[in-house]
């Protein structure tokens, strides 16, 4: 076969190492990827592009087996081919780099490279020496100093990460998913990591590239294309291009159409931040936050801007007092210093947190819809020392009705109702509580577009009533409708505050991309 | 929607998984009353329920401790040692109190007795302590925190045994007998251990269901990590609730301790742990934790007591012999029942692959063999080609359904 012999043969077989046509992938409450149709071609590097949650990384884990499309084809190297799991996407030759890596810890490099396909000897035992002779020569190649024997889980993230690509290599896979490969390393493994992927495009091997870094981008790809909501934006070449159209591309969205935020009155000063910085220990970068100083008053939304991993989430658990780590700097309410050690001290100095993964931080499936909402105010719902359901019902009736949840009773089950619904017994969980400060992180997570109307209006209108609110979203469109101030953080610094006249997507994007 | 909400009420009293419950016991005890050749349950009415009723008292007390820990979302090995703890410390405080009494066999006195019993219980809280300790603070998983005192306490109540005879009295023993008057009634009468039971049970429903503790109970089973953001001091609700598994187990401890008439750290409440833990899932817990109730968790007692009783009634010789096997068939029984609507919804097959090819001989040989035992080789050898037979046909309707 040859090998990218042909660059403008769109469509023709032999060129193309892998066509996705017409995918389409639902989750519950969500359409993860709508009619996307990529062509990658035999031997280039394609980056794709997109913000969070665009799906980017549900349309790699489909080429790699990981999920089945709901619709659409798949085909690698001219074959339609039906993965059924990562095992039979491995065979076609596909192998993937997850973002978070999938190694066992407590095995050695040798064994993690060859898992579950350990080479034996003539006697059916295990051939270690054979695999950790190998593992060695891969090791090698990809210019990464350690031993085949070590404890994987003794290795740096930079490390790990090669162990990842050799196991690819050790398959042999031609076609190779990379999905944010450096947003854990430090700048020379980072460039380790760019020789190596420039000895795998010599050698033929094609690579699907993720990432959010555009220098990274404009230096190692061919193509790019550019996924939005769940739909193919555009395919184009390197070359025709620039860093500012493809962040252009990843938001050009058009904005919600009304503008909740008019004539809204900003209070007194309710939070004071100076200088937080979080320890990030065993991690290259040292820190989680750095240096990070604002101030929060009544009656105003800030937003928080950030790409994954920025510390938006460390961000607010801080303030709130669910961090383990101990940080330094100052965090001051009503202008005196605090320092929540437990969320519980957080909550008594009526500061109300709605935490980002809804269902592993906020449910309580085994709690029907009244217990979901009475739970951090049972003292309320008390007769005689004793909780009274009557009471309890009373007590959740009025919160239920003002954020609009739809459910059929207080008895039903939390689990049965949609994300938008599960979301708005939330906050109506910590409303009960009447703070005066509300941490809303990423709200709107997995919630569809009309609960997320109805969200957006609720949360202007606590605000109007007086409440702060901090809002951090992966959604740029919902912070620029939302907030009177944006704040943006890239790797854990601040790295531009923005009001509302002056943020735009594109600014935010530059600067949660370039920090 | 008045009409849906009521569908989402909790059913009348108890819950479907009980009714099917108390339906199983009322079974099991008619079965009894039938197939018992003495026909005891006729003749002899009082004396079986006198026997059945001390029995799922003494398991139901700590059965009601483990539940509170497993719907926490821990779990309390250690129940069977602090049983002997428990025993142990109130016989040795006696013994301090008043030795010449205990050694010639007369009563101790109501403050040796009460400072006695009053030591056990706190003996029970400082071991709760250090379970929540262990856990919260030193993180280790709850499995090998009460797995270390399941085989620390019971010597450790040894040791204080043998040291204490040693110094107490003329000669070191393993064993301290127990004559005082108190412990004799509270052994000749059943209905003291079933009124305890009977309140604790009430005092432990009304604390799970009708409390803030209780709901912050359900709440840390159910998700811890919500429930410290939720502002729940998580630490101090499992500080609670192993010292309430740690503390019924040491008032059972006594009971044993009085039915005995004697404080045996060696034997006392040896596996009695396990018997709790599998009344609770039997009654409906799930050690995922969040899931439980107290009705779920009496039921579930009584059940296992009965059922106990009629192997103990049918067959004659050696009964306490199976009681280990009786439990586990019923545990592995009483939960896959419980998932036969997934099993069906699902298409998960009970007997999959090679894996379910092989488990067919197996589960045949292990039914012929337990027949053989108690009933004889011939039906023996009969009950186990029956089992066969029948599960080489669900594999077949399985594999049939799926393809």
């Amino acid at each position: 076969m040859t090998a990218a012999a042909d660059t403008t043969g769109m469509g023709d077989a032999a060129t193309q190492a892998v066509v996705m046509r017409g995918i389409t992938k639902r989750f519950p409450g969500v359409v993860a990827l709508a009619d996307v149709t990529l062509e990658v071609r035999r031997g280039e590097l394609h980056a794709i592009c997109g913000e969070n949650g665009a799906g980017k990384s549900t349309l790699m884990k489909i080429l790699s087996g990981v999920y089945q499309p709901d619709e659409g084809d798949l085909e690698i190297g001219g074959r339609p081919v039906q993965f059924t799991g990562t095992r039979d996407a491995e065979q076609a030759g596909v192998a993937i780099i997850h973002q978070e890596l999938a190694l066992v810890e407590d095995l050695s490099v040798a064994a993690n490279v060859f898992l579950g396909r350990e080479k034996r000897t003539t006697l059916g035992l295990l051939d270690d020496r054979g695999m950790h002779d190998e593992c060695g020569r891969l090791l090698e190649s990809l210019e990464c100093p350690v031993s085949p024997a070590t404890r994987t889980g003794s290795l740096r993230v930079g490390d790990q990460q090669l162990v990842e690509i050799a196991k690819a290599l050790s398959l042999e896979a031609s076609i190779v998913v990379m999905d944010e490969p450096t947003s854990a390393l430090t700048e020379s493994e980072s460039a380790r990591l760019e020789r190596t992927i420039k000895r795998l495009l010599a050698a033929g091997t094609t690579i699907l590239y993720i990432s959010h870094k555009m220098d990274e981008v404009f230096r190692l790809a061919d193509r790019i294309t550019v996924l939005r909501d769940g739909r193919h934006v555009r395919t184009v070449d390197r070359a025709d291009t620039n860093p500012r159209q493809i962040t252009g591309w990843m938001v050009g969205r058009d904005l919600a159409d009304h503008d909740v935020r008019q004539d809204r009155t900003r209070g007194p000063t309710l939070l004071e931040v100076r200088g937080l910085t979080l320890p990030w220990p065993d991690h290259p970068r040292g820190y989680r936050l750095s240096d990070v100083s604002f101030d929060l008053h009544a009656g105003e939304i800030l937003g928080v801007a950030g790409l994954m991993g920025a510390g938006r989430t460390e961000l607010l658990e801080t303030i709130f007092g669910a961090g383990e780590l101990i940080w330094s700097g100052e965090i001051r309410l009503d202008g005196k210093p605090v320092r929540f050690r437990h969320p519980r001290e957080a909550c008594d100095a009526r500061i109300a947190m709605v935490t980002e993964d809804r269902k592993r931080l906020g449910l309580f499936p085994d709690l029907d819809v009244a217990g979901n909402v009475s739970l951090c105010s049972l003292s309320e719902a008390l007769r005689g020392g004793l909780l009274s359901r009557r009471r309890e019902e009373g007590l959740v009736t009025g919160p239920i009705r003002d954020t609009g949840v739809k459910t059929p009773g207080p008895h039903a089950a939390i689990t049965g109702l949609s994300g938008g619904n599960q979301q708005k017994c939330i906050i109506s969980r910590w409303l009960l509580t009447k703070p005066a400060i509300l941490l809303l992180d990423d709200p709107t997570r997995g919630i569809d577009v009309g609960a997320k109307a109805e969200l957006y209006a609720l949360i202007d209108r606590l605000c109007r009533d007086g409440l702060g609110v901090i809002l951090t979203s992966s959604e740029l469109p919902e912070l620029l409708t939302l907030a009177d101030r944006i704040i943006v953080l890239a790797e854990g610094r601040l790295t531009a505050e923005l009001s509302r006249a002056e943020a735009t997507e594109q600014k935010i994007m530059e600067a949660a991309t370039g920090g | 929607m008045p009409q849906s909400d009521a569908s989402h009420r909790p059913s009348f009293l108890l819950r479907p998984g009980e009714w099917a419950l108390v339906l199983a016991i009322a079974l099991a005890i008619g079965l009894t009353a039938l197939a018992d050749a003495n026909h005891s349950y006729w003749f002899r009415p009082l004396e079986s329920v006198r026997d059945i009723a001390r029995n799922t008292a003494l398991l139901g007390i700590f059965a009601l401790g483990a539940t509170v820990v497993i719907i926490a979302g821990g779990i309390d090995l250690s129940a069977g040692s602090m049983i002997a703890l428990s025993s142990t410390v109130c016989a040795t405080t006696m013994l301090a109190l008043a030795p010449a009494q205990m050694m010639g066999f007369k009563p101790v006195g109501a403050i040796a007795v009460i400072v006695g019993c009053a030591a056990s219980l706190l003996v029970g809280f400082l071991v709760g302590t250090l379970h929540a300790w262990l856990i919260t603070s030193v993180r280790l998983p709850p499995f090998i925190a009460t797995l270390a005192t399941l085989v620390g306490l019971r010597s450790f109540a040894r040791a204080l045994c043998e040291s204490s005879t040693a110094a107490l009295t003329p000669t070191k023993s393993a064993l301290i007998n127990i004559s005082d008057p108190f412990f004799k009634t509270v052994r000749d009468n059943v209905w003291i251990p079933v009124a305890v039971f009977g309140l604790l049970a009430i005092v432990t429903w009304l604390l799970l269901t009708r409390t803030v503790l209780g709901r912050h109970l359900h709440a840390l089973g159910g998700n811890e990590q919500a429930a410290r953001l939720a502002g729940i001091r998580t630490d101090n609700v499992k500080w609670f609730a192993y010292c309430f598994g740690a503390m019924t187990a040491a008032l059972a401890g006594l009971f044993y301790m009085a039915n005995e008439s004697v404080a045996a750290p060696v034997n006392q409440g040896r596996g009695h742990e396990l018997n709790a833990i599998a009344a609770a899932v039997v009654g409906g817990c799930s050690l995922a934790g969040g899931v439980g109730t107290v009705p779920g968790t009496v039921l579930g007692t009584i059940f296992l007591r009965v059922v106990i009783d009629a192997v103990s009634k049918i067959i004659k010789t050696g009964a306490d012999v199976y009681e280990g096997l009786i439990v586990g068939i019923v545990v592995v029984i009483a939960v896959t029942l419980a998932q036969v609507g997934q099993l069906a919804k699902g298409g998960r097959q009970l007997l999959p692959g090679a894996l379910g090819l092989c488990a067919i001989p197996t589960l045949a040989v292990l039914c012929g063999a337990i027949v053989s035992m108690t009933a004889g080789g011939r039906t023996g050898i009969a009950a186990g080609i029956g089992a066969a037979v029948f599960l080489g046909l669900l594999r077949l309707w399985e594999s049939r359904r799926t393809a």
